[in-house]
């Protein structure tokens, strides 16, 4: 049950099963081609990597000591000089005062992050507790982080209108992990999954495939049938029988009740399309319906206001302490992310900064400059709350069409610059060299954070049947999330099924540089952003909590998670997650600040 | 506070490899964080702090696994483990509820541990151990993903798991071809072992049968405290004081651990005598400071003139079981397939 290519892995259980752990499966890979870089990945205990923890074999024994040490400090209520550790009352119990008050603070001011990263996680507990030396062997590949400053307490204020609720602004120190990288896994291709025909030696990662069905009555299973059926006559390309099977799927979904009726529709409908050929290119161009539509689909669920309200979690810690910011937003929309930062931005300690943001976004049909009209929406808003702002708008066709000279930053000295992302990234990834360069320049930006929310999802493979087969699972739990968001037929989510159904169709029956829904999982944007050179800034358990908490107030249905996974947030519906949050910062060995 | 004895917190550091020890330290700790004296629980740092898997529908070494919501309100939902039987490279949403094939198809009911609060179906060390146990037993595996305490109290996870048992039962696609029948296991670890304990109670009452339990080091208690848990009160990553908690967290509000839930042969349970219970297999691990109440578990069975068959791993201590490093691993993993596929041997 190994792998077939003999290598120098260390030999057990595979676990490309999940997206948070990531190491085990890849180490293989890594150690025949990795040469340059040895990959962290290689020396961990694969059968913790397995349960979701990081540890180096070679650090084991360092973990165990601070697992210790953890206990005796709660234990001990006079500081780390008296910890002995040979002996403990028997039956000592942490409810004794001294024990109870570290307990209370790690459980409810501290903030934690990645606790797939033990050592670190142990790590940053101890300095809560004692802030003195690291007591750690001493292991040449870590470094540690300065022990965070205690947590300012929230600022609570009222909820500004549809945006988020509280956005406690904390130090940043406490965001940076330690200085080492810890790769994801390799993988030797892109986002391809393998086809049908390969044997079973992976030499690839498969990447994982979630399911959730939703049980009911009558659970489709003909619908199901007939439309996979039909994307493998498509696959095959029998158009015949496509043609036919595809007919026969909306006469089956008009009697089929609820979300899989509508989902089965867009594939229908998608699959239809593909084989006439009518490509839906009006699509691209018409990008005022589109954002119209994601308001909507901002109103009607909590995903859109998760990925805002994340974003904004890690800008702010990285803004905490400086004067001037600017924001550049690779897709304004209509800049629905900003009042709730601007806001927060408000009502830092000691003031606000000077906000300046920079939104792009694509020409519109009509050239009406609706860049200009959201910028002045905040500008207004800019003054009742009492914030210096400062925004310039930007058209592009595609990010990969923009220079950073363009953009006017001033140097680090003058501005904090952020850059953020929300499901942009994945539509460069239809032209060759077009993520590269934007990547590149988003380094060229110098950027003190850059945030990214992208689809949790597979949808780039070349092989059309895997496409369909992911879509048809990750849109099929969408619809099931809205359907129990606020009132079944409300306009918001109708408009907002129409959305979806847009990204549905250009999965399924767009080619080449027409098929720009591209998502690619966090496994495969982590290796990139990796390899060009970014570090990850953890998202901690503040922001989990908040993000959970914000779910109970705006989601109506009872299925919405929040999930941690190496740093980044992920919102899913069960135990499926839909989108991810992750924070970057430049590499400081290539060459970065 | 405590006897005069003092003991080396190390003690327990020799007794398992050291991952081992690190994983369970780990969590001792983390929960330690997750419960607060007045009886809540800091769910959101529970959440955030667990390692999570998704269901995976690509087979990876024979086992593919995909999630089921049952109810929405509140959400129940189960992970539903299949083998794949190697030849199978895509599976499809057809695939997943195609009927089995084999003459003779166990189904495992499976409750995971957390003593009631923690854990969740896609916790990565319950969706590692499910699959083991598809791999191992050749089984489907049904995992529940029951409500837990503190939120949740008695008899909610009970609930759960009888609506899970009603629900398998009845679905066609589990029938084994030899008599179209669906052969189902009750199996859990900890809290989960007690709930498979309770589960089985109601199937009995309900005429539906249950080939057998399986119960891992499954959580018993009561209001006497005995030798066991004074002897080895916070020698193995557990202490008196926890256990309670999580009683008091689980049992009705008022109720003490003579709950029959809690102690089915104490004084208020129910007798036994006479009724088709399930077989069970019941394996205690020697260190595991709640081992006076397990073995008890089996003594009441057995004076019910119940079939049980006791596993005593006098030197395992609690999660064994998680990781295949260690002799007790694999000694349970083949009584289990034993107890499981008897006539496959």
């Amino acid at each position: 049950m190994k792998r077939d290519h003999g290598d120098t892995s260390k030999g057990s259980s595979s676990s490309s099963t999940s997206s948070s752990t990531t190491s085990a499966a890849g180490s293989a890979c890594s150690n025949l081609w990795d040469t340059k870089d040895p990959s962290p990945s290689a020396g961990m205990d694969e059968l913790l990597a397995v349960l979701g923890y990081k540890v180096r074999s070679s650090d084991m024994a360092d973990v165990a000591l601070k697992l210790e040490l953890l206990e005796m400090a709660m234990y001990n209520n006079s500081g780390a000089t008296d910890i002995s550790f040979a002996t403990l009352p028997h039956g000592t119990s942490l409810d004794d005062d001294a024990g109870l008050s570290y307990l209370s603070h790690l459980s409810s001011d501290a903030v934690h992050y990645n606790p797939s990263d033990l050592s670190s996680w142990l790590q940053s507990m101890l300095s809560e507790l004692n802030p003195t030396p690291d007591f750690s062997a001493a292991s040449s590949s870590q470094q540690q982080p300065p022990p965070p400053p205690p947590a300012q307490p929230p600022l609570r204020q009222p909820f500004p209108d549809y945006s988020a609720c509280d956005l406690s602004v904390i130090p940043g120190a406490a965001a940076t992990p330690p200085n080492k990288r810890l790769k994801a896994s390799m993988n030797t291709a892109a986002a391809s999954p393998p086809t049908a025909s390969s044997s079973s030696a992976l030499t690839a990662v498969s990447p994982p495939r979630p399911v959730v069905l939703v049980d009911s009555q009558e659970t489709g299973v003909r619908l199901v049938h007939t439309l996979m059926a039909c994307a493998e006559a498509v696959q095959q390309e029998n158009l015949k029988l496509a043609d036919a099977l595809v007919k026969h799927v909306s006469l089956l979904a008009a009697s089929q009740p609820g979300a899989m009726r509508k989902v089965a529709t867009y594939f229908a409908e998608a699959l239809a399309r593909r084989i006439y050929r009518i490509y839906p290119r009006e699509f691209s161009l018409n990008s005022s319906s589109y954002n119209i539509l994601q308001m909507h689909f901002y109103e009607s669920c909590p995903y859109l206001k998760f990925a805002h309200f994340t974003a904004n979690q890690a800008i702010l810690e990285a803004f905490a302490t400086v004067p001037r910011v600017h924001v550049i937003d690779f897709g304004l929309k209509e800049g629905m992310q900003w009042p709730a930062l601007m806001q927060a931005l408000a009502l830092r300690p000691g003031g606000p900064p000077a906000f300046r943001l920079t939104g792009i976004g694509p020409p519109q049909p009509d050239n009406t400059d609706t860049l200009q009209q959201v910028g002045w929406k905040l500008a207004q808003l800019a003054d009742t709350i009492g914030v210096e702002f400062d925004f310039r708008g930007f058209v592009a066709n595609s990010l990969a069409d923009l220079e950073p000279s363009m953009l006017n930053i001033s140097s680090s000295e003058v501005e904090t610059v952020a850059v953020n992302s929300v499901f942009e990234l994945h539509k460069l990834l239809a032209m060759p060299g077009a993520i590269e360069k934007v990547l590149g320049s988003i380094r060229a930006m110098r950027p003190k954070i850059f945030t990214m929310v992208e689809q949790e999802a597979n949808h780039n493979s070349p092989v059309f049947l895997d496409r369909f087969n992911e879509a048809l699972h990750y849109y099929s739990s969408l619809f099931d999330s809205l359907a129990g968001c606020g009132a079944g037929a409300s306009e918001d989510t109708v408009m907002s099924e129409v959305y979806l159904g847009r990204q549905i169709c250009n999965i399924v029956a767009c080619e080449g540089t027409e098929r720009v829904e591209r998502h690619e999982s966090l496994i495969h944007w982590r290796s990139r952003m990796e390899s060009a050179g970014f570090n990850p800034v953890h998202l901690g358990s503040n922001a989990f909590k908040q993000a959970s908490m914000l779910l109970a107030l705006f989601a109506g249905e009872d299925g919405y998670r929040v999930e941690e996974n190496n740093g980044s947030l992920m919102l899913g519906w069960h135990t499926r997650p839909l989108i991810a949050t992750s924070a970057w910062q430049l590499g400081s060995s290539n060459g970065g600040p | 506070m405590a006897a005069s004895d003092e003991v080396n917190l190390l003690e327990s550091r020799m007794v398992v490899p050291l991952n081992t020890w690190v994983l369970i330290s780990n969590f001792k700790l983390s929960y330690n964080l997750l419960r607060h004296p007045d009886g809540t629980f800091n769910r959101h740092l529970a959440e955030f702090l667990d390692r999570k898997v998704t269901s995976n529908a690509n087979p990876v070494d024979g086992v593919f696994s995909f999630d089921k919501v049952i109810d929405r309100m509140p959400s129940l939902l189960f992970r539903i483990y299949r083998p794949s039987f190697g030849c199978e490279t895509r599976v499809t949403m057809i695939d997943l509820e195609r009927p089995v094939e084999s003459e003779y198809v166990p189904v495992i009911v499976f409750f995971h541990g957390g003593s009631f609060a923690h854990s969740s179906v896609n916790s990565a060390i319950y969706d590692k151990l499910c699959r083991r146990l598809v791999s191992t037993c050749k089984a489907v595996v049904v995992s529940v993903n029951y409500r837990r305490a503190p939120e949740y109290r008695y008899p909610c996870a009970y609930d759960d798991g009888w609506t899970a048992l009603k629900w398998v039962n009845t679905r066609t696609w589990l029938r084994s071809k030899a008599d179209s029948k669906v052969h189902v296991y009750l199996v859990g670890d900890s809290s989960g072992g007690n709930i498979a304990h309770n589960v089985a109670l109601r199937a009995v009452e309900a005429g539906i049968e249950v080939s057998g339990n399986i119960l891992l080091n499954p959580m018993f208690s009561g209001e006497e405290r005995t030798d066991s848990e004074k002897r080895l009160d916070g020698k193995y990553f557990v202490t008196i004081r926890d256990r309670d908690w999580y009683w008091r967290a689980f049992l009705p509000e008022g109720e003490n651990r003579d709950h029959p839930a809690c102690n089915p042969f104490g004084p208020k349970g129910i007798s036994l005598h006479g009724v088709i219970f399930p077989r069970s297999l019941v394996v205690v691990a020697g260190l595991d400071l709640t081992r006076d109440w397990q073995l008890a578990y089996v003594k009441g069975l057995e004076k019910a003139g119940q079939n049980v068959k006791l596993l005593h791993l006098e030197q395992a201590t609690i999660g064994f079981y998680l990781l295949p490093n260690n002799e007790h691993f694999y000694t349970v993993m083949d009584e289990i397939n034993y107890f499981i596929n008897p006539d496959q041997q």
